[in-house]
């Protein structure tokens, strides 16, 4: 089968080194990880993240149809703000997690995990019966650059006609980049300052925008990171990868993100019911952050243990660039979850040592990401 | 494609990408150009145990890059008489010079000359390289 392309496969394939990312021909890194993963937590880092899902939600019960499928409550939304969510299933299992912004009084911009781009448009048509709504899926009409880093927002700032160190956090603004029509949103998956700029009115067929917009960044001092670094910066930031950490066998009160469950919003959403159930009843196995103490770099599906006895798998694990240790995400029963407790990784034929920690993120961030002192 | 890597004489490989030197009394041990560079940035080497009796093909321990690990097979069967405690602190050193420094152990061999005659010299190993997709 051959492999999809985003809008700025030209440059990928020129300077990448390709691989196969769920169908999709992405560059897992151009110079190496190491050096991108540092760009991104020193200066500016930037990806191409054109293969995830976007959506433009309309119409006049937009905001009440999209209340009913995510978990998060959007009702206290101004135009121009975004917000975090998942969506569940009756069961409460997540199905996606994803970000929406409010672009209007009847209008949203959804954007979703590239691994779920089907499943999640039909699951989002398949619930719009009774609401006056209308999706339109424009993945291959716009393209999607995260611009990430300390130096974002002067990177950014170099090629865009506003202002955009006054966008604020989860907001999104209507600019020119490189004389370009776009959105620029404060947001990314790196735990830095920076921004997801969205290439308007560009196919994959005339992909030239968004080429532009992209040399351009390069131009501008925005070093191209590969799948690699994001992998590895988003670890480290210790947030969530669909597939990894959640999927629909997991619920968001597991997974660490009760705080996007509002189950005092007014009127009912997918998976409330299970989701009040699962709150009253309490949660079997709860997502936790380790970091080695020993040598050793903890990987999906490794085994977590109290001295020998396995309690839990690690979901997501590698090595922290920035912290040089390794780190890991991974689901254990609540009463190990306690911070400063000593479990075990299972590396090859090894029992090596880490501890809980906090894992949103595993670095100080007084030092690195968005908090950090200036 | 097989021009890409540099390919030792003198030394014998594995399918698995390790190569081994017969020296005076003790086997090098250590994985080969190609290895290396399909790991790219080599972050984490786990070495064998000194005094470790292993066998041919048997995994003796690892080498990993940020995205992937790599099992360490042993070329030959013998007892582990040394390791390359360097890279413990260094191993990149196995990106820069895969042959020399970036030597992984030094095995005394129980059966040496059966081992090699499983193993590939670097005529053959160039020629299975090139059967290799990218």
């Amino acid at each position: 089968m051959e492999l999809k392309k985003t809008h700025i496969y030209a440059y990928h394939a020129e300077h990448g080194n390709m691989v196969d990312f769920g169908g999709y021909a992405m560059p897992v890194w151009y110079e190496g990880i190491i050096p991108e993963h540092n760009a991104v937590r020193n200066s500016c880092g930037m990806f191409d993240t054109s293969h995830m899902g976007r959506v433009w939600a309309e119409g006049p019960d937009v905001a009440k149809f999209l209340d009913y499928v995510v978990t998060n409550d959007l009702s206290g939304l101004n135009e121009g703000n975004g917000v975090y969510s998942v969506m569940c299933l009756p069961t409460g299992g997540i199905v996606d997690d994803l970000i929406l912004y409010k672009m209007g009084p009847e209008r949203f911009f959804v954007v979703y995990n590239a691994g779920n781009r089907e499943k999640d448009f039909a699951w989002l048509n398949k619930n719009t019966k009774g609401f006056k709504v209308k999706l339109t899926d424009v993945s291959n009409k716009v393209a999607m650059i995260a611009v990430q880093g300390p130096k974002a927002v002067e990177v950014l700032g170099k090629l865009s006609d506003i202002n955009v160190s006054e966008v604020p956090r989860f907001n999104i603004a209507s600019l020119k980049v490189s004389g370009i029509d776009c959105l620029a949103a404060r947001t990314g998956y790196t735990g830095e300052d920076g921004f997801e700029v969205f290439v308007l009115d560009c196919t994959l067929e005339q992909p030239e925008k968004a080429l532009k917009v992209w040399n351009d960044l390069v131009a501008a001092g925005a070093k191209p990171c590969g799948l690699g670094a994001r992998d590895s910066t988003r670890l480290e930031a210790g947030l969530w990868l669909y597939g990894n950490d959640i999927d629909e066998s997991i619920n968001p009160v597991e997974a660490g993100l009760r705080w996007v469950v509002k189950m005092k919003k007014p009127g009912y959403f997918i998976g409330k019911r299970a989701l009040q159930k699962i709150i009253e009843e309490g949660v079997k196995k709860t997502l936790v952050g380790v970091m080695m103490e020993e040598r050793g770099i903890p990987r999906h599906g490794y085994e977590i243990l109290d001295g020998e006895n396995p309690i839990g798998l690690v979901t997501s694990g590698g090595v922290s660039p920035t912290l040089d240790v390794g780190i890991a995400m991974g689901y254990v029963p609540p009463e190990y979850k306690e911070l400063g407790r000593e479990v075990n990784i299972r590396i090859r034929k090894s029992l090596v040592r880490g501890k809980v920690v906090k894992h949103r993120p595993f670095y100080d961030e007084t030092k690195y990401g968005w908090k950090r002192d200036k | 494609m097989a021009d890409e890597y540099k390919i030792e004489a003198g030394l014998y490989y594995t399918n698995e990408h390790e190569w081994a030197k017969p020296g005076d009394g003790a086997v090098l041990v250590g994985i080969d150009d190609y290895a290396q560079s399909q790991l790219h940035e080599i972050v984490y080497v786990e070495l064998p145990q000194v005094g470790a009796e292993v066998n041919q093909g048997e995994a003796i321990g690892a080498v990993e890059s940020v995205k992937a690990v790599s099992d360490t097979y042993s070329p030959v069967s013998g007892k582990v008489v040394e390791v390359n405690e360097g890279l413990v602190d260094s191993p990149e050193k196995i990106n820069s010079d895969p042959y020399g420094e970036g030597w992984i152990a030094k095995i005394e061999p129980s059966n040496l000359e059966a081992n090699i005659a499983k193993l590939m010299d670097a005529e053959k190993y160039k020629q299975y390289l090139a059967t290799l997709k990218h």
